[in-house]
C-alpha cells in the first residue's frame, strides 16, 4: 500500500527547473532513499512534499488523499513529519521547549501543556537528550542538534518522516547509531524517506532507493541495482569529472 | 508554592496596589500627578500591546495606526452619529481590528525590514489621507466630548482597567500554547509550520489583540484630551514610543514593556522640563544604548543580575541566565 | 510636468544611490540614511549665511566633513551590530536616525530656514517650457554625481572591492580585500552622497530637522522599487518616483497634500505585489 505518491510533480525556479515530471510511491513501513549529485532536486522535492513549496504541476497523494493544496501545518496533522538539512532549533527556547511545540500543534486533538511536556521528555530520551532538556539550543553540538531535530519532527508522531542529510558531518561511530536509531523509528511504524550523500549509511538502511539528476528520475530500485546502472554511475562521474577540471 | 514565594507576592501586590492608588489619593492636593499616571498608563498599553503582536517576530512601526483609527472612529461616531462615548470607543476598537487583519494578511510574506517598511507606509498613508480629507477634518483636527464628564480620576480608572485586561491576556499568552506558537513563529515560520503550528491564524490574531487594545487606547485618548489631529494621532513617536519601552524594559515578557514604559514615561517628563523641544532624543540614544550594550533590555540586566546572586536555589526561569 | 518629474528625480537618484550603496555592499539598512542629508543642508546654510559661499561650491567641503561624520558612526556603532540580528541593526539606525534628528532640534530648533542664493529665481527658457536655473543645476549635478558613482564602482580598485564584497563577502576576503575597511569606505560614501544631496536641498527648499526622515523614506520607496541592493536600478526608480509625485500633484486636485503620500502608496503597492523589485 503506498503512503505517498507523488505524481509528475514539476517545480522551475526563474526558467531552471529544480524537479521535473517526478514521480514515485513511496510504500507504507518502508524506508526509501532519495539520492542524486548536488542540485538534482532532492530538497526542493523534501519541500513539496512538506508542503512549504507549491508544484507548478502534478500531485502529491498522503494516504490517498490528494494533498497538493493542503497548507504545512495541516500536513503535519495528517502525518507528514520532516527534518531540516540546515538545523534550525528555535533559539529562543529549551530543548524540551522546541520538542513541546510539536506535540502541542502536531496533532489533531489538543494536548494539555502537561501532557505536551511528558510527551516531549519521554521523546528526548527516546533520542538520547535526556540529559539535555534544560539547556538552551545554542549550547548544542551538532550530533546533539540532529537528535533536536528527529526529536522534534518525532513529535508530531508522523506516519511518514523525511530526513534531510541527518548523516552529513557525523563521525563513523555516530553515524551507526543513526542508522540504528533510525530502524527503530521504523520498527515502530513510521515510514521513513530520506536524503543522504553518505552512501554507505544509504546502503544499510534503504530497501529502495530512487536517484535524481536535474530534478528527473533516472532510475529506481535497490541500492545494488541502482548503484551499477549506468545512467547513474555516469551522472556521479559527470559530477565528479567537472569538479575535477574546475 | 512556598511561603516565601506567597510574601514575596503579596508584598509585590501591596506595592502595586499602592502606587495605583496614589495618584488618587494626592489628586485633592497635586492633581499633576493624576493627569501624569494617565499619560504613563497610556503608554504602558501601547507599549504592551505592541509587545504581544512583536512575540510573533512581527516588528511593527504601525502601531499609531491603530491607535488613530480608534480615536478618528470614536470621534466622528460620537460627534457626527450620536452615539455614546463607549459605543465609540467599542467601535473604535472594531475598526482598529478589521484594519489590522487586513494589513496582518497583506504583509504575511513579508520579513524583517521589508514588514517594518510597509508597516510603516501603512501608517504614514492613514495619516496623510486623514490630513487631506474634509471629512476627518484634515489638518485642523476635530474636537472630541469628554469621557465620564472630565472627571479625572474616573478616567485613570478607565485606562487602569484596559491596562489590566491587557496585563492579564499578556500573561496568559505567555503561559499558555501560544508562547510556544508565538515564539516558534518568531524564530522560524516554515519549521512551525511544518511542525504542525497554523502561522497564518496566530499572526494575524497577535495582530488583533495588538490592534484591539491600541484602537480602545486611541479612543480613550481622544476622550480624554478633547482634540485629535493627524499629525498627533498618527504621529510616528506614538509607534516609535510603543517599540522603545519593550525593546528597554524586556522584549515578550509582560512585565518588561510595562517597567519599560513605567521608566520611560516618568524620564521623558523630567527631561520635557529641561529640554523643551527634541526631548524624544533620550529615545534615540536609548534604543541604540539597548542595542550596543544591553540587548535584553532591562529584564535582560535583572535576569543576569539574579544569576549572580550565588545561591543553589537561585535559577533564571529556564536554568540558564537569559543573554547567555 | 513630466520635465519637473524628471528634475526632480535627479536630486531622489542621489539621494537613494546612496542608500542603496550601503544596502547592497554592507548589507545594513540605514534608517538615519536622511538625517546626514538633513546635516548636509543645515551645514550648507550655515556655510553660505556665515561666510556667504554658494552651496554648490561648498559641496566638496561638506561632503567631506559628512564622510568623516559618517566614518566615525560607523565605528562606533554600526561597526558592532554587523553580526547581530537583522532587528538589531534596523532599531540601532533607527535609534541614531531619532537621536540625530532630535539634536538637530535641540540644537537649531524645529524653524525652517531658507537660503536665497542670488540665482535662485531666475528660470531658463528652454524650448517651450521655463526652467528653474537651480532646479537644472541641481538635477545636471545630482546626475552627474550619480553616474560618477556608477563610473567609480566600475571603473576603480576600490569600487570593484565594493562590488566583490556585495556579492560574496568571504569569497572577497579570501582575496585579500580588507572588508572591513570597504565597509567603513562604503559607509562613509553612502552618507557623504546623502549630504551632498542635502546641500543641493539647501539651494532650492527650505532646511528643517525633519526633512531627514522624509528623505530616508523616499529613499526607501525608490528602493523598494528598485529592488533591495539593487544600485543599477535606482536611476529608473527615482523617475518612477518623481514622475508619479508631479502627475499627483498637477492632475489630482489639492495634489500637494497627495502627493506628499504618493511614495508611501508605492511602497505598499511594490511590496504587497513584487516584492523583490521592479528593476531587477
Amino acid at each position: 500500500m503506498s503512503l505517498l505518491v507523488l505524481d509528475t510533480l514539476t517545480k522551475s525556479f526563474g526558467g531552471l527547473s529544480a524537479v521535473d515530471d517526478l514521480s514515485l510511491a513511496v510504500r507504507a513501513g518502508e524506508i526509501f532513499a532519495l539520492i542524486g549529485p548536488n542540485g538534482a532536486g532532492k530538497s526542493t522535492t523534501f519541500n513539496l512534499i512538506s508542503g512549504l513549496l507549491a508544484p507548478d504541476r502534478g500531485r502529491i497523494f498522503f494516504d490517498g488523499a490528494d494533498i497538493t493544496r493542503t497548507p504545512p501545518h495541516s500536513r503535519a496533522h495528517l502525518g507528514v513529519g520532516r527534518t531540516f538539512q540546515l538545523m534550525q532549533p528555535f533559539h529562543d527556547m529549551t530543548v524540551r521547549e522546541n520538542v513541546m511545540v510539536g506535540e502541542l500543534f502536531g496533532h489533531t486533538v489538543l494536548k494539555s501543556l502537561p501532557a505536551a511536556r511528558r510527551d516531549a521528555e519521554e521523546i528526548c530520551e527516546l533520542v538520547g537528550l535526556g540529559h539535555l532538556l534544560d539547556r538552551g539550543v545554542t549550547a548544542l553540538g551538532l550530533a546533539d542538534l540532529k537528535r533536536l531535530e528527529i526529536a522534534r519532527a518525532l513529535a508530531t508522531h508522523p506516519r511518514l518522516l523525511l530526513l534531510d542529510e541527518v548523516m552529513a558531518g557525523l563521525t563513523p561511530t555516530e553515524a551507526r547509531q543513526a542508522v540504528a536509531s533510525i530502524q527503530g523509528i521504523r520498527a515502530r511504524g513510521v515510514t521513513i524517506l530520506l536524503i543522504d550523500h553518505v552512501m554507505s549509511s544509504v546502503r544499510d538502511l534503504a530497501e529502495r532507493v530512487a536517484v535524481l539528476n536535474f530534478g528527473r528520475k533516472i532510475a529506481e530500485g535497490t541500492f545494488e541495482t541502482v548503484a551499477h546502472d549506468p545512467a547513474v554511475i555516469e551522472a556521479y562521474l559527470g559530477q565528479d569529472e567537472a569538479d575535477g577540471s574546475r | 508554592m512556598t511561603g516565601r514565594a506567597l510574601v514575596r507576592g503579596g508584598l509585590l501586590l501591596a506595592v502595586l496596589a499602592a502606587v495605583v492608588v496614589l495618584p488618587l489619593w494626592v489628586n485633592r492636593t497635586q492633581p499633576y500627578y493624576l493627569q501624569l499616571s494617565i499619560n504613563v498608563l497610556i503608554f504602558a498599553t501601547l507599549a504592551l500591546s505592541w509587545d504581544i503582536l512583536a512575540r510573533t517576530g512581527q516588528l511593527s512601526l504601525a502601531h499609531a495606526a491603530f491607535y488613530g483609527l480608534g480615536a478618528y472612529t470614536s470621534v466622528l461616531l460620537t460627534t457626527r452619529a450620536g452615539l455614546p462615548i463607549v459605543a465609540g470607543m467599542a467601535a473604535g476598537a472594531v475598526v482598529a481590528v478589521v484594519a489590522a487583519v487586513l494589513l496582518g494578511v497583506l504583509t504575511l510574506r513579508l520579513r524583517g525590514i521589508y514588514f517594518a517598511i510597509a508597516t510603516l507606509a501603512f501608517s504614514e498613508t492613514l495619516r496623510v489621507i486623514t490630513n487631506q480629507v474634509r471629512f476627518t477634518g484634515a489638518a485642523t483636527g476635530l474636537v472630541a466630548p469628554p469621557l465620564l464628564g472630565g472627571h479625572r480620576p474616573s478616567q485613570y480608572l478607565v485606562i487602569l482597567t484596559i491596562l489590566l485586561a491587557l496585563t492579564l491576556v499578556s500573561w496568559w499568552v505567555n503561559r499558555s500554547r501560544w508562547h510556544f506558537a508565538f515564539t516558534a513563529i518568531r524564530a522560524n515560520e516554515e519549521v512551525a509550520a511544518v511542525m504542525g503550528v497554523d502561522v497564518v491564524r496566530f499572526k494575524v490574531l497577535a495582530f488583533a489583540i495588538s490592534a484591539l487594545f491600541a484602537g480602545i487606547t486611541g479612543a480613550f485618548y481622544a476622550h480624554v484630551f478633547l482634540f485629535i489631529s493627524p499629525l498627533e494621532a498618527y504621529s510616528l513617536a506614538v509607534s516609535v514610543g510603543a517599540l522603545v519601552a519593550p525593546i528597554f524594559g524586556g522584549l515578550y515578557t509582560t512585565a518588561g514593556p510595562l517597567v519599560g514604559a513605567v521608566v520611560l514615561r516618568a524620564g521623558e517628563e523630567v527631561l520635557r522640563s529641561t529640554v523643551q523641544r527634541g526631548y524624544p532624543i533620550i529615545y534615540g540614544f536609548l534604543l541604540a544604548a539597548v542595542i550596543l550594550y544591553m540587548p535584553g533590555g532591562l529584564a535582560g540586566v535583572w535576569a543576569s543580575l539574579l544569576a549572580r546572586i550565588p545561591r543553589p536555589a537561585r535559577r533564571g526561569a529556564r536554568g540558564e541566565p537569559a543573554g547567555s | 510636468m513630466l520635465i519637473f518629474g524628471v528634475l526632480r528625480s535627479g536630486l531622489y537618484s542621489l539621494t537613494s544611490v546612496g542608500l542603496a550603496l550601503s544596502v547592497g555592499v554592507i548589507g545594513i539598512v540605514n534608517f538615519a540614511h536622511g538625517e546626514f542629508l538633513m546635516l548636509g543642508a543645515f551645514l550648507g546654510y550655515w556655510l553660505f549665511v556665515s561666510y556667504g559661499v554658494d552651496p554648490l561650491a561648498a559641496i566638496p567641503i561638506g561632503a567631506a566633513a559628512i564622510f568623516l561624520l559618517g566614518g566615525a558612526v560607523y565605528q562606533l556603532s554600526i561597526r558592532r551590530v554587523l553580526r547581530a540580528p537583522e532587528l538589531n541593526q534596523m532599531l540601532l539606525t533607527f535609534g541614531l536616525s531619532i537621536f540625530l534628528q532630535n539634536l538637530a532640534i535641540i540644537l537649531w530648533t524645529g524653524d525652517p530656514r531658507v537660503a536665497t542664493v542670488s540665482y535662485k529665481a531666475e528660470a531658463l527658457a528652454v524650448g517651450p517650457f521655463t526652467l528653474g536655473v537651480p532646479q537644472l543645476v541641481v538635477f545636471g549635478l545630482a546626475m552627474a554625481l550619480t553616474i560618477g558613482l556608477y563610473a567609480v564602482l566600475g571603473g576603480t580598485r576600490v569600487g570593484k572591492a565594493m562590488r566583490a564584497v556585495a556579492q560574496n563577502r568571504l569569497g572577497a576576503s579570501l582575496l585579500g580585500i580588507d572588508v572591513d575597511r570597504i565597509y567603513l569606505l562604503a559607509f562613509g560614501l553612502s552618507t557623504a552622497l546623502a549630504g551632498i544631496a542635502g546641500m543641493m536641498i539647501t539651494l532650492q527648499l527650505s532646511v528643517s530637522p525633519f526633512i531627514g526622515l522624509l528623505y530616508t523614506l523616499k529613499a526607501f520607496a525608490i528602493m523598494v522599487i528598485a529592488g533591495l541592493g539593487n544600485i543599477n536600478g535606482v536611476i529608473y526608480a527615482s523617475l518612477v518616483l518623481g514622475l508619479s509625485e508631479a502627475f499627483v500633484e498637477f492632475y489630482v486636485p489639492q495634489g500637494g497634500g497627495w502627493a506628499e503620500g504618493v511614495f508611501f502608496f508605492l511602497i505598499l503597492v511594490v511590496l504587497l505585489v513584487r516584492p523583490r523589485g521592479l528593476f531587477r
